[in-house]
This record gives C-alpha cells, structure tokens and sequence, in this order.
C-alpha cells in the first residue's frame, strides 16, 4: 500500500516531468538542439501563473497567463536569438539557451525577488480510496496535463501545420524541398513549446514553491526523459516522464531523498548506454 | 589594496587553470563539457579532506589532481561514444551528481555545512601576506608551466591528432587512430588541471561549501573561453581577465550604490553572463583574440 501510494504521488510529478520532456523532444526533433532553457522558461510560466492566480484567483486565468505568456516569450526568444543561430553547430545553441537560461532566470530574480511564493490554493479533504490518500488538487492539475497533452498531439497530428512540423523533424531537406516553408513551421513550434513549458511550469509551481531555482531543477529529468522516451518522440517523451517521475518517488525509501534527483542522472546513463534510440525512439540510431 | 589585488590575482589565476582544462578539451578537442565544476569540486573536496587527516599539502593537493582525473575516466568511457550533445547534458548531469553526494555523505564531507578551517598553504609564514605573495608565487610558476605543457602538448603529434578530432573526426578514424581513446586522455588531463585548481581554492579559501560548486562556476568558465576566443591559449588567459574584471568590478559597484542587495546582485551578475553567451555566441564567436578577418 505504502508503495502504491509512492506511485500515486509520483505520476502527477512524472506528468509535470514528462510535460518538460514534450517541450524538449520537440524542439531538439524540429530545431535540433537540447534547448537548456527549457527549465527557466517553466519558472517563467510559474510566475505568469502566479500573477494571474494572484489577481483574479482563479486558477482557469493563472492556466491561460501561462499558456500566453510563456508562449509569446518562447517566440521572442526565437526570433531575437535561436533564429540567428540557425544553421550554426551544436555548441553554439547548446551554450546560448544556456545563457538564454541564466538572463531570464536573473531578471526573474530581480523582478519578483528571491522570496519563496506559493500558490494559495484551498485546502481540500483527500479523497481516500482503498486506503489510497489522492489529493483533489492533485486530479485537477492531472486534468489540467491531459488537456494540454490533448491540445498538443491534435496540434501535432490533426493540423496542417502539425503535420508539417513532423515533416520537417522527419526529413528537413525532403521537407523544404516539397514547399514547406521553414519559418511558419519554427513559429509554430516555439509557440506549441512555449505554451507546453507554461503548463509545466505552472503545474511545478502549484506542486512546490515557488522561486526564480525553481525549473533549473528540472532540465535533468526533462532531458533524461526525452532521451529515454527516444528522442523526438512526443509520446514517449511523456510516458518516460510518467516513468521517470514514479521512478523517483520509489527510490525515496531506498535512497533517501536527496539523491532521489540523481535518479535522472543514472536513468540518462542507462538509456545511453543500453538502449541510445530510448524506448520509441525511431529518428537517430545515433548516439 | 595590497592585499585585495593579490586576493584576485589568485583567485584569476585558479579561475585560469580551470580556463585551461577546458580550452584543453574543448577548444583542442571539441568535447562539450558542461560539467567542469564537478571535478573542480572534487580537486577541493580530496585536497581539503586529506589534509584535514595530516596529509602534507603537496601530497593531498597531488591527490586531489590524480582523484579528478580519474573521475573523467569512466564518465570519459562511457560518454564519449555518445553525440556531441548527449556528451554536454550527460557532463552537466555528472557535476550535478557530484554536488548532490558532497552535499548528502555527511560522514565525508560535513554536507551542507562544509568543511571549516581547511590547512592553509604556507602556514609556517607568520607573516599574512608574505604567506599570500608564495601562495600566489606557487599558482604563477604553476600556471605558466600549464601553459607550457599546453604549448607543447598542442605542437605535439597528439596535439594535432585532438585538433584533427576538433576538425574532423572521421577523417581521424580515416587514418587509423581511435578518437575515443585521445579523447579519454584529453578528458583526464583536463579534468586534473580542474582538480589541482579545486585544491588550491579550498586551500586559499579554507572553506568550502557544496553551494560553491553549482554549473554556474562551469559556465563562467565557458564565458571566459568563450570571450578570449575558442582553441587558442592567450585566449584563455585574456578571457579569465575579462571573467574577473566583471565579477570583482561587480562587488564596487555595490560600494557605490549600496542599497542593491546580495541576492540582487548575484541576479545581475547571472544576467550579464548570460546575455555575454548569447551576444559572443552569435556575433563574435571567434571571441576577442580569435581571427578578426573572418566572422
């Protein structure tokens, strides 16, 4: 019961864990690059959220300032640096979303202060099933998940621009070669991305407190998960954050709570090293 | 004043041997390394430990170079059969790790609250700061012989088998060399270079704590090779002094207007590393000392 428990707690982590890893897998299937900003820019969310929730109370508007908000800074971040980073190697985008992490993780600092904040939720009776202790809040930011990972795999594979955006991840050149015009595609997907990371980043904030540390933590299972999921695969990018996020929950008895972050670090390793195309990894044999 | 510049200039010159260790792995070789601060960590924490157990300095600063290199090892093994990216995301993942198991083996490493009153070097000088102008004299004749051993290394034939790795790896197998193994030894040498710097912070310092050992340390590192100019020595060095300049300049500006805060500060300071990444990333990526006639 006890463990049932653990994996109760740990899949809505693993969904926030797994949220990050869509964000990820997307941008390094279409863009082509481990996007290292991904975890500030889930602070960035948790903030708008924060605002929104803050102003009106009500958490349908701190979701939608989210969503807004951090999309419309992915597409600024695309347009006044990934863009004119295009075709240049690895490194260069690798060590500028870093760099785009660090900026917006210290005006989140300076802006908003390096005090702990918390999202005021009611406090609610958890509903115990079977002995089972849930948490409504829990099934309502788990609802708030499926529907963003709904909105996102019916933009993916039911919207011209989806399909596209799967063109180009799948082939570049075949793509452009058919009239597909890679600048549409890339706003697309950084304003797809950008809203996923605001829901993730949301979805972190209201599970912990939060400050401007808050997604840096993250980016480790982010990666580990979309490498695990294989990379580039928005499907199993989420169910290896669901793994991921049970798995670390489970260790906790075993390995105590601080190293329950390392988790990432060995699953990443183990992935690599056995299996490098993750679990529905189709794209790179490459490792 | 005195005693201030000597302070920074040793603190520039360990933040120089960390330069070196990466433009050693990077900018000759190509390998991303995002980790550099986990072996620095260890260099600090190995040298710091023995000592506290009566080992004579030059031994436990010896062990903390040794220990750091070797911890490339098996990371060096497993990860260099991976892409170029994988290799940055997993190195980062390492340092992490480091930091996480200082901060939880109490036993070892006291975790959070660190390891006070570490030996100093020179302690038989009574004399404060005679004692720093030899601890600064030991860095200078250190660092120079790195740069050297750089020197040599880069216009020895397995400086230019790295730099061939850098350039193109499949023409390297091409010819018959294994890449994999150069770029373990690459690995190992830099990540000792990293180590002997962490022992001679936590033995100037004195004090160290698992907070000292954060990625941001990495990627100031990185700004610094990145801002001298990628693959080239002096560019290292220049880089460094531009990287201290900025940190310490940071401390006078509070002087002057001291109604900003720690904490705000620390926020400015992650700022202006970050935008110097991307401004140097996308226009000037051949940095200060690199080519000036090509973009």
């Amino acid at each position: 019961m006890f463990y049932a428990q653990l994996i109760v707690n740990g899949l809505v982590q693993g969904l926030i864990v797994g949220l990050a890893a869509l964000a990820v897998t997307l941008v390094f299937g279409v863009a082509r690059f481990a996007n290292a900003a991904t975890g500030d820019t889930m602070t960035f969310g948790a903030y708008a959220a924060l605002i929104g929730h803050k102003a009106t109370g009500s958490l349908v508007v701190a979701g939608g300032a989210a969503v807004g908000a951090t999309a419309l800074l992915s597409l600024t971040v695309y347009a006044l640096v990934f863009r004119k980073l295009a075709g240049r190697s690895v490194v260069a985008l690798l060590v500028t979303s870093i760099g785009v992490g660090f900026l917006l993780r210290s005006v989140l600092g300076i802006v908003f202060g390096h005090n702990q904040q918390l999202f005021t939720v009611p406090l609610v009776r958890p509903i115990r099933f079977n002995g089972l202790i849930i948490n409504p809040f829990d099934l309502q930011l788990a609802a708030v998940a499926a529907v963003a990972l709904v909105g996102v795999f019916l933009v993916l594979y039911a919207t011209p621009i989806g399909r596209r955006m799967r063109a180009v991840a799948d082939n570049r050149e075949l793509a452009l070669v058919s009239g597909i015009r890679p600048e549409r595609v890339m706003i697309a997907l950084w304003l797809l991305v950008g809203a996923v990371t605001g829901v993730a980043g949301m979805m972190l904030g209201m599970k912990t407190i939060v400050s401007p540390e808050l997604g840096w933590e993250m980016l480790l299972p982010a990666f580990a998960a979309a490498i695990l999921g294989g990379i580039g695969s928005p499907v199993g990018a989420v169910l290896a954050g669901l793994l991921l996020g049970v798995a670390q929950e489970l260790s906790t008895p075993f390995v105590g709570f601080t190293y329950k972050l390392s988790i990432s670090f060995v699953v990443l390793l183990l992935v690599l090293l056995v299996r490098p195309r993750g679990l529905f990894g189709r794209l790179e044999g490459v490792r | 004043m005195e005693a201030y510049l000597v302070a920074i200039a040793i603190v520039a010159l360990i933040y120089v041997l960390l330069a070196l260790g990466l433009t050693l792995q990077y900018g000759f070789t190509g390998l991303i390394n995002f980790g550099h601060v986990g072996f620095f960590a260890i260099g600090a924490y190995t040298s710091a430990i023995l000592a506290m157990n009566g080992l004579p300095l030059v031994l436990s600063f010896a062990a903390g170079t040794i220990v750091a290199g070797l911890a490339a090892w098996p990371i060096g093994l497993i990860a260099l059969r991976l892409r170029d990216d994988y290799f940055a995301i997993v190195t980062l993942g390492f340092s992490e790790t480091v930091r996480l198991v200082i901060t939880s083996e109490k036993w070892l490493t006291n975790g959070v609250q660190g390891i006070p009153a570490i030996p100093r070097m020179f302690a038989g000088i009574s004399v404060g700061s005679l004692a720093s102008f030899a601890v600064l004299a030991v860095l200078l004749v250190v660092t120079i012989v790195a740069i050297l051993g750089m020197g040599r290394i880069v216009k020895s034939p397995f400086g230019r088998i790295i730099e061939a790795i850098r350039d193109n790896e499949d023409a390297v197998k091409a010819l018959g060399k294994d890449p994999a193994r150069f770029k373990v030894q690459v690995l190992i040498l830099g990540s000792g270079l990293a180590g002997l710097a962490g022992a001679f912070y936590a033995h100037y310092i004195t004090y160290i704590v698992p907070d000292q050992f954060i990625p941001l340390v990495t990627f100031y590192v990185w700004m610094a090779i990145i801002i001298g100019g990628v693959g080239r020595v002096s560019g290292a060095v220049v880089g460094t002094v531009l990287l201290m300049v900025l940190l310490e300049g940071s401390r006078f500006i509070r002087d002057v207007m001291p109604f900003i805060s720690d904490v705000e500060m620390a926020s400015v300071r992650l700022g202006v590393i970050g935008l110097l990444l991307i401004l140097f990333t996308i226009y000037r990526p051949q940095g200060l000392m690199g080519d000036f006639t090509r973009r």
